[in-house]
């Protein structure tokens, strides 16, 4: 059996719809589970008190980048058929920048303002409402900002392909990369939370 | 050493089982180069035994005339052969660039080439890729110009219904077909019919199917 399952027909749209839904409820189990339910916590990675989102989103990259070299190493999964979506460098730094002041702001990520949301929290749903409504929004100014959007492409194009490197050099650079930002992050929370203390 | 390791919290093990792995990758390849498939020989003989892998030119073109799409028509011929004539709804697509063709493991894929032996190598490729419902058509294009644009009826076949459908279908797709009296005067004439007619009358388009993935 070799992945992406979808792509080898071993399930058809309706099955994918299934299976979509069940890694949905184990995927946001586990944000909440992170405490990723709460703005608070949310919010205080952009002060450094708090640098659990991180920890957890850099735990969750390591793992399936090692997952996903080491399977398609394997002769499992087939890479060239996952989907990669297309780089406009220009308007998706615009887009994440503006998606961060967003999170500073609401004290949630779209994905984990309906975690929130489903713990029954009110800014939750505050939060989703302005995300639709900036959704709508978004596609009514499409038209004045279309050509904007589709700037500076540069096609489905990972890093290593980008700066030439081989893509174990790749995987072995961005474990380094994520273990040095583990232990800096304990070091800075704990001096914060002494700084605290002196307070 | 084994002490040392046990002696560790978890996000340590953790940490060092992460390094470990990376190490280990420097070196290795690509994870895009995975040309290297296996092969289930035995179901491959099966199917070529079996000849259920062959599509005969008369059920393509009735699939064509129907507008039915549930398949994909690759096109093996070159390029200046498929611009001067391929059949209608056809996809130019060369023997290397099936190493990593952009269609899905469950398509339908029907190959047609003016070289047999090219249809069975694009075959070998897209089984050994694990596309699953791959036929060749059969005789190939030689087959299609021979059954369908051109099919020989005598006097007597024309009259009857299963005739007729032949006369029809090859008008249908611009052929002439080769009754009594066309063969002796017309038999220069067997040129390709012109793309533009009737090939633009079928709904051939391939529906791209949606991309679902992305966030």
């Amino acid at each position: 059996m070799i992945a992406p399952f979808y792509k080898f027909g071993l399930f058809n749209d309706e099955i994918s719809l299934i299976v979509a839904f069940l890694i949905g409820i184990g995927f946001g189990f586990f944000l909440e589970r992170a405490g990723f339910g709460s703005a608070r916590i949310l919010a205080a990675q952009f002060y450094f008190y708090n640098m659990r989102v991180l920890k957890v989103m850099f735990s969750a990259i390591i793992t399936a980048m090692i997952g996903v070299y080491y399977l398609s190493w394997a002769g499992i999964l087939d890479l060239s058929l996952v989907y990669l979506s297309d780089t406009y460098l220009i308007p998706q730094l615009t887009g994440g920048l503006l998606l961060g002041f967003g999170f500073i702001i609401g004290g949630y990520c779209p994905g984990t303002s309906v975690v929130s949301f489903a713990t029954g929290r009110t800014d939750a749903i505050t939060f989703i409402l302005g995300v639709t409504f900036g959704i709508f929004v978004f596609g009514e100014v499409f038209p004045l900002i279309e050509e904007f959007y589709y700037s500076t492409p540069m096609g489905a194009l990972t890093l290593p392909e980008y700066f030439n490197l081989s893509y174990g050099l790749f995987v072995f650079l961005v474990v380094m990369m994520a273990v040095g930002a583990f232990v800096l992050a304990e070091h800075v929370e704990k001096k914060l939370a002494a700084k605290k203390g002196d307070n | 050493m084994k002490r040392l390791f046990s002696n560790l919290n978890l996000n340590k093990k953790l940490a060092l089982i992460a390094i470990f792995l990376g190490l280990i990758s420097l070196f290795g390849s690509s994870p895009y180069d995975s040309s290297l498939v296996t092969v289930d020989i035995k179901e491959l003989s099966m199917e070529s035994v079996k000849n259920s892998d062959l599509i005969v030119s008369a059920e393509l073109a009735d699939k064509i005339i129907k507008g039915e799409i549930d398949y994909r028509l690759i096109d093996l011929q070159d390029e200046k052969s498929f611009s001067d004539y391929h059949i209608p709804g056809a996809v130019n697509v060369k023997l290397p660039d099936l190493h990593s063709p952009e269609f899905l493991r469950n398509e339908k894929i029907i190959l047609c080439s003016d070289d047999d032996l090219k249809s069975a190598q694009a075959w070998f490729i897209l089984k050994a890729r694990g596309y699953k419902a791959v036929y060749i058509l059969k005789g190939g294009l030689k087959a299609w110009k021979d059954e369908i644009l051109f099919p020989e009826i005598n006097s007597e076949k024309i009259k009857t219904s299963e005739g007729k459908k032949l006369v029809e279908i090859s008008k249908y797709f611009g052929g002439i077909p080769q009754t009594g009296e066309t063969q002796n005067k017309q038999n220069k004439l067997k040129q390709m019919p012109k793309l533009q007619t009737p090939a633009n009358t079928i709904p051939v388009n391939i529906p791209k199917k949606k991309k679902k993935e992305g966030c």
